[in-house]
């Protein structure tokens, strides 16, 4: 059990093209970490790089405090997950699980017993002597587990494990992998893409974008207070709205459409952070603003998909609401995340404008 | 496609069965000339069936051969070109799967060089650098021996090629996954790559088997002793004897004989060889 540190790491490919623009992190003992990213972000070379599959540019990474810059993969007290499983297909599970332990030179009954206990946790044990390819999906990722479980290391790397599974394996594996993750406190780092896997597997969720760590934080802090529009149409399924806007007198206007009064911020464009299950829409025949285009239903809940002064709006609400192709939209203040239009960093309404400006509209 | 019509069934079959004849019927002859005492080809007629002078004539080619024209006892040369052909194809396998582990796992100055290198020699068969290869094989002292034999034949930019491209379709995880479980190169190569490999190895070695045993030109070139003639040249030196009629029984029984490995060869190895061309065990 061990923490990982790493500072001021950075990744330049030959040819210049810098993949990890310096990144800080620092992961406690048995944490638990997501870095989740759109494909290109650097997560999974930043991972790469921890588990010693990529040289380091610039920067240091600490295992248990001990610099691995230069150490063999072997010799950094990691096991890693592959999205592939990358199982060795001539060898049975068996072989499988005790590969790495046999290249240490451990004892013969050591392995045996830690095969067993492997093999139990993960109800593989009745598999152990087949071949990979006899084995389905969810086995075959149960033993690429194992074979990083096996090993005891300071710290498990997940390169997107569960990308090759269907949808309902996946949702079942992700389970597996939080209790399992829990029950023997390992320290670990998950990288995924998906932003769903992401939010639930989490202790702490880092969102990269463009080889930098755009937020960082327990994934509900992310989700309710994303600090840049990037983490806020990141997170949360369906995406946040992003809508052009403009604060006037308190007021939150898309268009000539009034979403919001009082808000505590000064005048001038902003881009208005909404998610679909913040808005309240009732039917107005003619003078709704929200034009409807289509609907998704999803059972309990519907997706109404529309506009709002050109703008394309997804909201979200429960199927017992009335329908109509035109709605009044409103949205609670308390719902509202607001980012600077030029940077996109988020801005938060101060009671010292209220004050200044001495209204509440 | 699949259809089922009578007619087309039919055809299909007539088709084969054509095809099997035409590449049947001389193996069929030789085997029924092998048979026959060596008077029967003087009429002038082939006969058609077996005759009864089999056991002789294989027994006496076996153990005596002919001293007439210059062929050794037929076990000797069997066992010369088995030796030759095991080496051969044995020592392709090793060279090739270790130069082709180099080229595709390391990076060193020059690789690329290196892999184009042996890729152009493809280009250049036994026969096209016969002579150099004679003069280095004699200057060295190796004529009349089954290093002469075998040696100058083992490099293959085949074999390195048809490594290569298998090695590079193993994952990258695989590699990855290998080196964090603690495997070095080395280690890699034993337990990763050789196993991998079965297949193609079994199918490469059923080729190069018949590629080594077949060789005529290099061993009728670089032997003159006696003992150290295979049976391929053999063949030949019987058929082309000087002032006398060929002894076409001596000639088809050795024919027979020395296809006996090769035919071996690729019936006990055919599952591998099917496997190893088609699918690889990923």
């Amino acid at each position: 059990m061990a923490g990982l540190d790493i500072e001021g790491v950075r990744k330049v490919y030959a040819g210049g093209i810098e993949a990890v623009k310096g990144i800080d992190l620092t992961v406690a003992d048995g944490e638990f970490v997501v870095l989740v990213g759109p494909s290109g972000c650097g997560k999974s070379t930043l991972l790469r790089m921890i588990a010693g599959l990529e040289t380091i540019s610039d920067g240091e990474i600490r295992i248990n405090g001990r610099r691995v810059n230069d150490a063999e993969p072997a010799d950094r007290d990691i096991a890693m997950v592959f999205q592939n499983y990358a199982l060795y297909p001539h060898m049975s599970v068996r072989q499988n699980l005790s590969y790495g332990l046999r290249n240490r030179r451990m004892p013969k009954a050591e392995i045996a017993e830690r095969v067993q206990k492997t093999a139990q946790i993960l109800e593989i044990d009745q598999f152990l002597d087949r071949k990979p390819r006899a084995l389905s999906g969810g086995q075959r990722q149960r033993v690429a587990m194992g074979r990083a479980i096996v090993r005891e290391p300071a710290a498990f790397l997940f390169d997107e494990p569960l990308s090759n599974l269907d949808a309902k394996l996946r949702v079942q594996m992700r389970g597996e992998i939080k209790r399992l993750q829990k029950r023997l406190g390992t320290t670990s780092v998950y990288v995924t893409h998906d932003q769903l896997e992401a939010m639930t597997l989490a202790d702490t969720l880092v969102v990269l974008n463009g080889g930098r760590i755009e937020q960082a934080g327990r994934p509900l802090d992310l989700y309710r207070r994303p600090e840049t529009t990037f983490v806020a149409s990141f997170l949360g399924s369906p995406a946040m709205n992003l809508l052009a806007a403009t604060v006037s007198n308190g007021t939150l206007c898309v268009g000539a459409t009034n979403l919001a009064a009082g808000l505590a911020l000064a005048d001038g464009p902003v881009m208005a952070g909404l998610r679909p299950e913040a808005f309240l829409l009732s039917p107005a025949a003619d003078t709704g603003a929200f034009v409807l285009d289509y609907i998704e239903e999803l059972g309990g809940t519907r997706l109404l998909h529309g506009h709002v002064d050109g703008q394309q709006v997804v909201c979200q609400m429960p199927d017992d609401r009335p329908l109509a192709d035109r709605m009044e939209i409103k949205v609670s203040s308390s719902e509202i995340h607001l980012f600077d239009k030029g940077t996109g960093i988020r801005i938060d309404q101060s009671p010292d404008i209220v004050g200044a400006e001495g209204r509440i509209a | 496609m699949v259809e089922n019509r009578p007619f087309l069934t039919f055809l299909a079959h007539l088709v084969l069965i054509a095809g099997i004849v035409v590449v049947a019927f001389p193996v069929w002859l030789a085997f029924v000339a092998s048979t026959h005492p060596s008077s029967a080809f003087v009429s002038g007629v082939l006969p058609l069936w077996p005759g009864d002078a089999m056991g002789e004539t294989y027994g006496r080619m076996f153990t005596e051969g002919i001293s007439t024209s210059g062929a050794p006892p037929l076990g000797l040369m069997m066992m010369n070109s088995m030796i030759m052909a095991l080496s051969i194809a044995i020592g392709k396998i090793v060279i090739s799967i270790i130069s082709a582990f180099a080229v595709v796992y390391f990076r060193f100055p020059f690789r690329a060089l290196a892999f184009w290198m042996i890729f152009v020699t493809l280009m250049l068969p036994v026969e096209v650098r016969i002579v150099p290869t004679f003069e280095v094989v004699a200057n060295l002292g190796m004529l009349d021996s089954y290093a002469g034999l075998s040696v100058p034949l083992i490099a293959s930019a085949t074999a390195t090629f048809l490594f290569r491209q298998f090695f590079l379709t193993i994952p990258d995880e695989l590699v990855e996954a290998a080196r964090i479980d603690g495997a070095g190169p080395m280690r890699f190569f034993r337990d990763m790559l050789l196993p991998l490999s079965r297949t193609n190895m079994a199918a490469l070695f059923v080729i190069l088997f018949i590629y080594g045993w077949n060789q005529y030109l290099w061993p009728l070139l670089i032997t003159t002793d006696e003992s150290y003639y295979t049976i391929v040249m053999g063949i030949k030196r019987m058929a082309s004897v000087a002032d006398a009629e060929p002894q076409w029984n001596n000639v088809m029984a050795t024919v027979m004989l020395a296809m006996i490995p090769p035919v071996a060869v690729v019936i006990g190895m055919q599952r591998f060889f099917i496997k190893g061309l088609v699918e690889q065990e990923k």
